[in-house]
């Protein structure tokens, strides 16, 4: 097959001086939001204790530990500013990305130890279910760094049970184990009750010195046997009993790796913990990436930080969808699929870092006389219509078949509507690709480029195909939000403006509140909120949107649960004719 | 002399943004007009380097598809 992949056509244009000189505002808009992401992420990466006081202790902080751990210019953070119970900290104390160790890509996730020494806090767990589905989805390893000192215990009705509450997670381990996914743990720091299960339930353990894990930490076993009140003879039992488990903790490293065996392995220093895990993912299951290339990686033609001159910033405008794609696919090459069909979405076979990837993305602008063909109305890119939807039916079905991942580029109003619409069947075709989607268990990578709106943010490979989407990542231009906010405000309040009119009461304070109601859409639609509430995994700077790409693939390709022979595809074939 | 390059619209809407006058010189991919039509708004761009000689259009109208938007004096 290396005549059809090794040189695909070309595509993309270098930008013309108009498009520089008209780009320039919009590049300092996206950078503007771009920069208040940072300021945000910053203060993440600043909460709690300070890294001076951590290393004083003789710990690394949970970023240093990341950054011995994972190989350089490999690190791709997700869920930096997930906090959907809005907890106080502005985090759920985890940290977690795709990176690589030792050259293999694995899913890596930390407890923040400069906060409240990595305590469990509302929606960590949500989190941590977010990061097991993302190993088990590209059947990439699960790598720990433990340092949990348990529940927040003034805050644990929000979290402590339930379905998808803090014990959650341990089973996702088990589940993991089973598939044959490892799972594995450096443990730092004290780790009791949720601590000692996050730590007991990875494949294998890797303690540092001064770890303990247990059923019970110090805290409880000192105050266990409650007698109903306190007095001063039972306040002095436990000032007792805490300086002994001070002293001698329950399940240090005297218990669990010269008694139980628990521990595969001690470390007197903390870079030997990831020296550890170093030395292991060297041994886990991975291609090399030769077995799976199409052709030698290279970088796209134009430059990532043209993104930013054509990617409009203001919604209404209409950009060419062909030259973002240019600016992060592998020499801006490309094998279209069915290019005089289903004009608004455009669908494609290209390459990231050498591996071949399904590509399909919203097109925007008019769509030319006589589209959509079954209406007497125009089409605009962005929606959907039924030529687009079923196109990306065959293509996704075939992506499949082939065993191609597909990395998905949203920017979508919805779908066509209205009587003529329902006669072309677009509810069906719509729940179609829905099906189709799910039927390929492919894994799969959503850029929400701008709009995520109506039905049609469900069917464009996003978060809702649970077992599908590996995750999604958002721009600075990224909105989500069922309609638009003054639509909503219209559809809302219409009636009631008839009648306030008709009763000849003044229309001011309807007015407001449609006022309200587009400004709130406004606010819990931008990036940041989709960031922190998870509607996005991540907000990636427009430059780095690659670099996501290509962790995604390299995931994928790394040790995937089913292969097509490249000789034995089908779809290039059907492009090709 | 070369013909003038005329700039048609390529869709039905209503224009709602002029960036260039007559005399002005232009450049490939210089913004001319911007039309909007279901609520969006599409950018219309000029096609080689030259020389406006006339705009037909002004803010407010509404155009359909092949009407005569402004013509070029190429160099």
């Amino acid at each position: 097959m290396r005549p059809y992949f090794e040189k695909m056509p070309e595509f993309g244009k270098a930008l013309k001086k108009g498009q520089i000189k008209r780009g320039e505002e919009n590049a300092l808009d996206l950078k503007a939001v771009e920069t208040e992401i940072d300021a945000a992420v910053d203060v993440i990466k600043n909460a709690g204790f300070s890294e001076e006081k951590i290393n004083a202790r003789g710990q690394m902080t949970v970023w240093q530990r990341l950054d011995y751990l994972v190989d350089k210019g490999t690190w791709s953070p997700l869920h930096l500013l997930y906090n959907p119970a809005d907890n106080s900290e502005g985090t759920t104390n985890v940290i977690d990305g795709l990176g690589k160790i030792s050259g293999r890509w694995a899913v890596i996730i930390g407890f923040d130890n400069k906060v409240m020494a990595g305590a469990w806090l509302a929606g960590q767990a949500e989190n941590i279910l977010r990061v097991t589905d993302l190993a088990k989805r590209l059947n990439i390893p699960l790598v720990w760094l433990v340092n949990c000192s348990g529940a927040k215990l003034t805050e644990q009705e929000q979290f402590y049970a339930n379905r998808r509450g803090a014990g959650a997670p341990f089973y996702r381990h088990a589940e993991l184990n089973q598939l044959g996914i490892p799972v594995l743990a450096g443990i730092y720091g004290t780790n009791p009750a949720g601590g000692g299960y996050q730590s007991i339930s990875p494949t294998i353990l890797f303690a540092h010195k001064n770890c303990n894990i247990a059923v019970g930490g110090a805290g409880i076993v000192s105050g266990m046997a409650p007698k109903g009140r306190f007095d001063t003879a039972s306040a002095e039992q436990i000032i007792e009993n805490t300086r002994h488990f001070k002293s001698h903790p329950p399940g240090s490293v005297a218990t669990h790796y010269d008694g139980t065996g628990f521990f595969r392995h001690v470390y007197e220093e903390e870079e030997g913990v990831l020296d550890g895990l170093k030395e292991y993912m060297k041994g886990i299951p991975a291609y090399d990436p030769t077995f799976f290339r199409v052709a030698e990686p290279a970088q796209p033609q134009f430059d990532a930080e043209d993104l930013y001159k054509l990617l409009p910033i203001d919604q209404k405008k209409v950009y060419g969808f062909e030259e973002i794609l240019a600016r992060l696919v592998d020499n801006s090459e490309c094998m279209e699929f069915r290019p005089d069909y289903g004009p608004e979405v455009y669908t494609g076979l290209c390459k990231v870092d050498g591996f071949l990837v399904g590509i399909i993305g919203n097109r925007q602008g008019y769509l030319g006389k006589g589209y959509p063909e079954y209406a007497d109305y125009p089409g605009m890119g962005g929606k959907l219509y039924r030529q687009g939807m079923i196109k990306m039916n065959e293509f996704v079905t075939l992506a499949g078949r082939d065993r191609i991942p597909l990395i998905w580029f949203q920017d979508t109003s919805g779908i066509d509507v209205g009587d003529i619409a329902e006669k072309a069947e677009l509810l069906g075709i719509g729940q179609s690709l829905v099906y189709s989607i799910q039927q390929t268990d492919l894994p799969q990578m959503m850029v929400l480029l701008r709009k995520g709106s109506a039905a049609a943010h469900y069917l464009l490979g996003g978060p809702q195909g649970n077992d599908t989407n590996a995750f999604s990542i958002g721009t600075a231009a990224s909105e989500v939000y069922v309609m638009h906010g003054e639509t909503a405000a219209v559809a809302m309040y219409s009636r009631r403006l008839v009648k306030e009119k008709d009763a000849g009461r003044p229309l001011e304070p309807i007015i407001e509140k449609m006022n309200k109601i587009a400004e709130d859409y406004k606010t819990f639609s931008r990036p940041k909120y989709c960031a922190e509430v998870g509607y996005v995994d991540e907000i990636v700077k427009l430059s780095d949107i690659r670099k996501y790409m290509v962790a995604f693939t390299g995931s994928a390709y790394q040790n995937p649960t089913s292969i097509c022979p490249q000789h034995q595809m089908i779809l290039p074939r059907i492009i090709k004719g | 002399m070369s013909k003038d390059v005329l700039l048609s619209a390529p869709m039905m809407g209503k224009v709602i943004q002029i960036d260039v006058n007559p005399g002005d010189r232009v450049e490939e991919e210089d913004e001319a007009i911007v039309i909007e039509a279901m609520k969006m708004e599409t950018p219309i761009y000029i096609p080689c380097d030259g020389t406006i000689s006339k705009v037909n259009v002004k803010v407010g109208d509404t155009v359909e598809e092949d009407d005569l938007l402004l013509s070029i004096a190429p160099e």
